[in-house]
């Protein structure tokens, strides 16, 4: 037997956990490409470096992403 | 095998009047890496230019200048090369007589160019007047009148000063145009009234005639000017066609002479003898050698110099790879190229990267098509960066199509089987991935986890190399432990801890935990009590893995969506929708795959840069810059 409303429960916290993780991941990342791009400008060889300290925050949305698809695909059919 | 290519370093030492000499047999090899001599004391200065070079400066000027006016860039294809010869014998006359030849045309053109905008300029001023049908000529000239011609916003309201005046007035623009006849006496209470009216007066041309006439006459010369125009631009792209080869090539030839000329303002000199210091890959020295010895009569000596100090810091990088990893140089270049004695990444990355892009695309649709885009860039694009990137996309695309067979996946549509669009006559075992989310959440894990070991055996390697054995197990070896250590107590008390069953002590768990404290041990003796703090990152860095699963199922996702929309839209509805449907699914499809190679690319290469890199690789090395040239259009003499 189906709960809907713990299913509805159980797809909220999904979109939850990925869309607040996004804002945070965007806070975080905006302050870095931007000072990661002022660097470029200067010396191009900064492209490696300045991808790999910009995406430092976007592990948090993995995250997010990894207990979103625990929810949907683990807990969910449980319910 | 891992390493960037082997260098010797060199000294090149012998007197002045060879130098010449020596100067042309290392270009010609274009292989020797010269570091600039720059400490100067009263022994050794750097060296003076050859005194050929401001004249050869000199015409490079006039012959770029030459080939801007003929828009030739330099990236142009020529049919066959130039002998260096025949280019020398000539350049000074021809490049005169060039140059007099595209002066007279480019000087018509910009003669042609300022009469336009002359006729321009007398257009604008005369535009608000056309529908006034007085003469040019009598709007100016009186003794007791006072005439204002011009634009202004709202309307001329004189009447309180005088009422004995003629006025022309029509809308113009956003206000009107306005000729304005009054007394002399009252000029200036006028002008001011006007000028509240932001009165902006035209300063008419000298020409007779009705401004319509002048308009129309305007125009026809306007028309004949740039015909003329025309005509003389086709000359200058005829004289293009015929001099493009000779331009490129003396261009090229200049460059090379000029190299050669400034170049001993990279070497050490006293009075009579001149040092280079450099670096020449070692398989080539011996012929390098060889070649310097045979065109100076052994007067000039190649010594490598093999000391303990010749650091690895300075060695310049070539990086050496066989062909199919080699477009994945560009990967690690754009990080930073390896430090001398330090492991070069590429046939790693040459391994990994399109394996984990193909994971993350993972459908057959697809994957053919980014092969076909990457074999048509490579096929139509010169840029080596480019090609190198369109190569690797080939090399992602075919994986990609592997792991769409498995997944089973052909634009987000079931390909094989019972409910595909083909039934194979026998059934292979398929991995659809929205069935098994969590079997490939674990398969990402793993990889992660084997990506890491690789990464921390290599780093490992390079400690060893650099710092010793000590220090390689402090640093690498403690990461090592901790990583295998803390995998095994995750696997043992996880299902436990789900389920809210108790844990068990078993001898997997014990020895987990007894590794990982090992791990712990030399990570404090080698980093301190500061190596806490980056304990976690093991776990972020595994758990990054994931993304390699979550960014697959978005992009299966997205095709879904975009197959069950247009399905849903307008296929179900048959008739004309059906060509909306296919619009819809092309131009849904190839946004997909836009997203795709760009997410896909982006997310595998932070897993190399971020992940993997981390674990061994530092960079910071110098480019191996050969003294020399790559020649395009001319052939040695």
């Amino acid at each position: 037997m189906v709960d809907p409303i713990g299913a509805g429960m159980v797809a909220l916290s999904a979109a939850i956990a990925v869309g607040a993780t996004g804002i945070a991941a965007a806070l975080g990342e905006q302050v870095i490409g931007s000072a990661a791009i002022g660097v470029m400008a200067e010396d191009e060889g900064f492209f490696g470096r300045g991808l790999v300290m910009t995406v430092i925050p976007e592990s948090i949305v993995i995250f997010g992403l990894v207990v979103a698809l625990i929810l949907l695909f683990v807990t969910l059919p449980t319910i | 095998m891992f390493e960037p290519q082997a260098m010797t370093k060199v000294i090149i030492a012998g007197s002045k009047d060879y130098m010449s000499i020596v100067i042309d047999a290392l270009h010609k090899h274009n292989a020797v890496h010269i570091s600039d001599f720059v400490d100067e004391d009263d022994d050794f200065r750097i060296g003076k230019p050859y005194p050929n070079a401001a004249k050869l400066s000199e015409r490079a000027v006039s012959l770029r200048s030459i080939a801007s006016y003929l828009s030739i860039t330099g990236k142009e294809d020529i049919q066959k090369r130039y002998p260096e010869g025949t280019i020398t014998d000539e350049i000074d006359e021809k490049t005169e007589h060039l140059n007099v030849e595209v002066a007279q045309v480019t000087d018509t053109i910009s003669d042609i160019d300022s009469r336009i905008k002359d006729i321009n300029d007398k257009k604008r001023l005369l535009d608000p007047l056309k529908s006034f049908d007085l003469p040019l000529d009598l709007y100016s000239g009186y003794q007791s009148l006072a005439v204002f011609v011009g634009t202004l916003k709202g309307l001329p309201a004189i009447s309180d000063i005088t009422n004995d005046y003629e006025l022309e007035i029509v809308p113009y623009g956003k206000g009107h145009a306005i000729a304005l006849f009054v007394p002399k006496e009252f000029e200036d209470d006028v002008l001011k009234r006007l000028q509240d009216q932001s009165y902006s007066a035209l300063s008419l041309p000298e020409i007779e005639g009705t401004p319509k006439g002048i308009l129309g006459a305007l125009d026809a010369q306007l028309k004949e000017l740039e015909s003329e125009k025309e005509k003389r631009q086709e000359d200058l792209s005829a004289l293009r066609k015929r001099y493009i080869d000779y331009i490129l090539a003396s261009d090229e030839y200049l460059s090379i002479a000029t190299q050669k000329a400034e170049a001993p303002l990279r070497f050490a000199t006293t009075k009579n003898a001149f040092i280079i210091e450099g670096w020449i890959p070692t398989k080539n020295l011996e012929h390098i050698q060889r070649d310097v010895d045979r065109a100076t009569d052994g007067h000039v000596m190649v010594a490598t110099d093999t000391s303990e100090a010749v650091s690895a810091e300075k060695t310049p990088i070539a990086l050496e790879n066989p062909m199919p990893a080699e477009p994945f140089e560009t990967l690690v270049r754009a990080f930073s190229l390896p430090k001398y004695n330090e492991i070069d990444p590429t046939k790693f990355v040459a391994l990994i990267y399109p394996f984990l892009f193909a994971l993350m695309l993972g459908d057959i649709g697809y994957g053919v098509v980014i092969i076909v885009i990457g074999l048509l860039v490579r096929r139509l694009l010169k840029s080596k960066g480019i090609r190198d990137l369109a190569a690797i996309l080939v090399y992602a695309g075919v994986l990609s199509l592997v792991f769409g067979v498995i997944f089973n996946e052909f634009f987000g549509v079931e390909l094989f089987g019972s409910k595909g669009l083909i039934l194979p006559s026998y059934a292979y075992p398929t991995i659809p991935r929205f069935d098994n989310v969590l079997t490939l959440l674990l398969v990402t894990l793993v990889i992660g986890i084997l990506m890491l070991t690789l990464g921390y055996v290599l780093g490992f390697v390079n400690e060893y190399r650099q710092h010793g054995l000590k220090h390689a197990v402090f640093a690498k070896v403690s990461w090592l432990l901790l990583l295998w250590g803390g995998v095994l107590v995750i696997v043992e008390i996880l299902p436990p801890l789900t389920t809210g069953t108790a844990i068990s002590i078993s001898p997997a768990l014990l020895a987990g935990l007894a590794v990982a404290v090992v791990g712990f041990v030399f990570l404090i003796m080698g980093e301190g009590i500061i190596g806490i703090a980056e304990l976690p990152t093991l776990l972020s860095n595994v758990l990054s893995y994931s993304r390699l699963l979550s960014i697959g199922i978005s992009s299966a996702g997205i095709a879904l969506a975009v197959n069950k929309l247009s399905y849903a839209l307008f296929f179900s509805k048959g008739g004309v929708f059906v060509i909306f449907g296919v619009l819809l699914l092309i131009v849904g499809h190839a946004v997909n795959t836009a997203l795709g190679i760009l997410d896909s690319g982006l997310q595998s290469l932070r897993l190399h840069y971020v992940e993997f890199f981390t674990k061994f690789y530092r960079g910071g090395g110098t480019k191996y810059r050969p003294f020399g040239y790559e020649r395009k259009y001319t052939e040695e003499k």
